[in-house]
């Protein structure tokens, strides 16, 4: 990742782009001229992305596979450094491109205000991917200072960086060490670094959506929630409502429904689904694994449809707490499953991590007591507010003041005694 | 807003407070401990009071045993060696030590390299329970990141990720642990290395740490100004290496200021007896006798320690 200024004159044509595009869209009534500027923007966004992200991944393959063919040619790489954001700003300002083209929204007409929707500092780096309709709106009203908001918007600072620093990061030092040698370890330490992964990933990328969406609540902006306790879920389906949400409706609104959606035969249904899936895989990387994780998530959904575990809502009142959480287990193993993949190096060291879950026995690597007691504490921590989130539990207590200023000062001081504040590094700035 | 501040402003007081109490408990605690490695940095810095002081880092603290350097010199020996701290530790501590105490003789095995690593600096968070306490030590932490004088004003941040750490190491059964069981600071090893002795290619020229090069002069420069004899040492190693650029910029420093050096790297006592050695870099209990015992005869052949006026020799 890099951080040169001179990546600026990226964001910034990407704007131009986007912006000028969406004035055309917007002021030309001509069919084909509006399909031109809309494709016009796409194509030059994506392109530059997939020249910084994707060129060397493509070139690598192809020439990969022409040799299995027989055939010995390569393109030079171009071994360009991915500037940071690219992925999520390029994302942001085709959605608007797409919404002005399908007349949901106006166009911009004050280009300072849309650049400031294209480079919002606090969702710029890793998202959420906003929506025009909800942020630019927002930039077009005089803001006043909402105290409530900006307490709430401390709150989500503060946890969000509880769950970077102290769950996270820390989790991670267990992860490493055991994937980083993953040759050398047996089932139970690899089973056991793929559920901290999970953990790590989503308190890693969730920690810094919090952080985010709080630094814009300050500021009296309204960013979109992007994870929801997604392990909760009891189906797939809705763990993919629930994580990196921002995301996940972007490919459904401009990818998954532009294809088709549901409103096509079965086959092309569950061909649309697994198709959505496999581009949101390559979004998080230019790797085999990445594709492979996001088809597999895609063909667990594709299975409960076929198997008809529809996604409709899941009436809670209607299950006991075992089916509950056995569906919640279920649906965590699955997705555990697929981590592996996210997290592996490449292909092969994903397979040799599979097979060894299965076939090498022995007891569970514990490194350093005080780092894997950590580590344990601070799942439990996370679960324990996430459990009271989730069932909103003792609303009366917590949402006593002086409750809440004994919480999160609490809150801090434990990031203080337990956070990682050594080399650690947001997993989704890669992206 | 007004209000908004008033909050912010009650809540940075009450974690103020909580700061400063969990602080007071977590050094309290921290200073009671009576085992563990963190106790020996605490009796090495603020307690020892022994004429011949052992620095280095792993090499050290298990490669050395000072039994047999008090038979031989006569004087009361402690390893003050500490795993993974390399000079910038080293200095902080000879810093430390000499605020309340002078030896008669300092034994320094070079720590590793002069390169640039930033778990070096990472590693230095060792020292954090000492920076409040220790003002002499405080310039080398702050080398870590322009930050550490800011997370330094709190009293909880120092005992950082440390608290079970503190909370056995003021246990009565850590003591009995094989992992703690230290003669004067010497930390036996008893395993037995099973491969074959190895060569190490030529490193290739890698930048130098400034820092770490500054703070071995000063580490020189402190024992010549305090009139403490001192004698650098590579102690065995259980591999063949051709030339380490570290190394050479280290005998040169030695040369410079008249420091002897005594370089057991390639002597064929060691490496003809892989059976002397833990793993490739530390010797197990066996070899270190031999090598202490050797240690101590090529002092006293050399008439080590040895005061002149111009500071050592």
């Amino acid at each position: 990742m890099n951080w040169q200024p001179i990546y600026a004159l990226l964001i910034l044509t990407s704007t131009l782009i986007t912006y000028f595009a969406a004035y055309k869209l917007d002021t030309t009534t001509n069919k084909k001229n509006r399909s031109f500027f809309l494709y016009a923007s796409l194509i030059i966004n994506f392109g530059i992305l997939f020249l910084y992200k994707y060129y060397d991944f493509f070139n690598t393959s192809v020439f990969t596979f022409m040799e299995f063919l027989g055939v010995r040619m390569k393109l030079p790489d171009f071994s360009l450094i991915l500037p940071v954001g690219i992925s999520f700003y390029t994302f942001q300002a085709v959605g608007y491109t797409i919404d002005v083209y399908r007349g949901q929204i106006n166009h911009e007409r004050h280009f300072g205000r849309y650049a400031l929707f294209v480079s919002f500092f606090p969702q710029l780096v890793a998202g959420p991917i906003e929506r025009a309709s909800n942020l630019l709106p927002q930039f077009r009203k005089k803001i006043e200072f909402d105290y409530h908001k900006a307490i709430e918007g401390t709150k989500l600072i503060i946890w969000g960086y509880f769950m970077k620093l102290v769950v996270a990061d820390r989790l991670a030092i267990y992860v490493n060490s055991v994937y980083n040698n993953a040759e050398s370890h047996n089932s139970a330490s690899l089973v056991l670094a793929t559920i901290f992964f999970a953990f790590q990933i989503y308190c890693d990328f969730g920690g810094y959506s919090n952080i985010a969406i709080g630094c814009a609540k300050i500021m009296g902006f309204d960013l979109m929630t992007n994870f929801q306790r997604p392990y909760f879920a009891q189906s797939v389906a809705e763990f993919w409502q629930r994580w990196h949400i921002s995301l996940s409706t972007w490919f459904k609104d401009y990818v998954y429904i532009p294809l088709g959606g549901n409103r096509v035969s079965k086959v092309r249904h569950y061909l649309n689904l697994f198709i959505t899936f496999v581009i949101s895989g390559l979004w998080h990387g230019a790797n085999w694994t990445f594709v492979i994780w996001g088809g597999l998530n895609g063909l667990y959904l594709v299975f409960a449809r076929l198997l008809g575990l529809q996604d409709k809502k899941i009436e809670r009142k209607s299950f006991g707490l075992i089916i509950s959480a056995s569906k919640m287990f279920f649906v965590f193993i699955l997705i555990c499953f697929s981590w592996i993949f996210f997290r592996a190096e490449n292909l092969e060291v994903s397979l040799l991590i599979i097979r060894r879950m299965f076939l090498e026995s022995g007891s569970v690597f514990i490194g350093d007591v005080g780092i894997f007691i950590y580590c344990i504490m601070a799942i439990g921590m996370l679960l324990i507010k996430d459990i009271i989130d989730e069932k909103n539990i003792s609303p009366s207590l917590s949402n006593k003041k002086g409750f809440q200023f004994m919480l999160y000062a609490a809150m801090v001081i434990i990031i203080l005694i337990m956070g990682v504040f050594d080399g650690g590094q947001f997993i989704y700035f890669q992206f | 807003m007004k209000k908004f501040i008033v909050v912010i402003a009650i809540g940075l007081s009450i974690i103020f407070v909580l700061d400063l109490v969990f602080g007071k408990i977590l050094e309290h605690f921290y200073f009671t401990q009576s085992s563990g490695l963190q106790y020996q940095t605490t009796y090495a810095m603020q307690e020892t009071e022994a004429d011949v002081l052992v620095f280095g880092s792993s090499r050290a603290c298990h490669q050395y045993d000072p039994r047999i350097l008090e038979d031989s010199l006569n004087m009361t020996v402690y390893n003050v060696g500490r795993e993974a701290q390399f000079m910038l530790y080293q200095t902080a501590l000879l810093r430390a030590v000499l605020k309340r105490h002078t030896p008669k003789f300092i034994i320094l095995d070079f720590p590793d390299t002069f390169y640039t690593s930033e778990y070096d600096y990472d590693r230095l968070s060792l020292l954090y329970p000492y920076y409040k306490k220790h003002p002499e030590i405080r310039n080398i932490i702050d080398l870590k990141s322009p930050f550490e004088k800011v997370k330094m004003l709190s009293w909880t941040y120092p005992y950082n990720s440390i608290i079970t750490t503190i909370a056995v190491g003021n246990l009565e059964f850590n003591k009995t642990r094989e992992v703690n069981i230290n003669y004067a600071g010497y930390l036996p090893l008893h395993g037995i290395f099973d491969k074959p002795l190895d060569s190490v290619p030529a490193p290739q020229t890698y930048e130098f740490d400034q820092n770490k090069i500054d703070l071995f002069k000063e580490f020189i420069r402190l024992t010549k100004e305090k009139n403490i004899p001192l004698v650098v040492t590579y102690s065995p190693i259980y591999y063949l290496y051709d030339k380490d650029p570290s190394m050479e910029l280290c005998r040169q420093i030695c040369i410079e200021n008249e420091i002897p050096l005594l370089n057991f790297t390639r002597d064929t006592e060691f490496l003809d007896q892989r059976d002397y050695f833990d793993d490739a870099t530390h010797l197990n209990d066996s070899g270190v006798t031999i090598f202490t015992k050797k240690l101590a005869a090529l002092l006293k052949q050399k008439g080590l320690p040895k005061v002149t006026t111009s500071g050592t020799e």
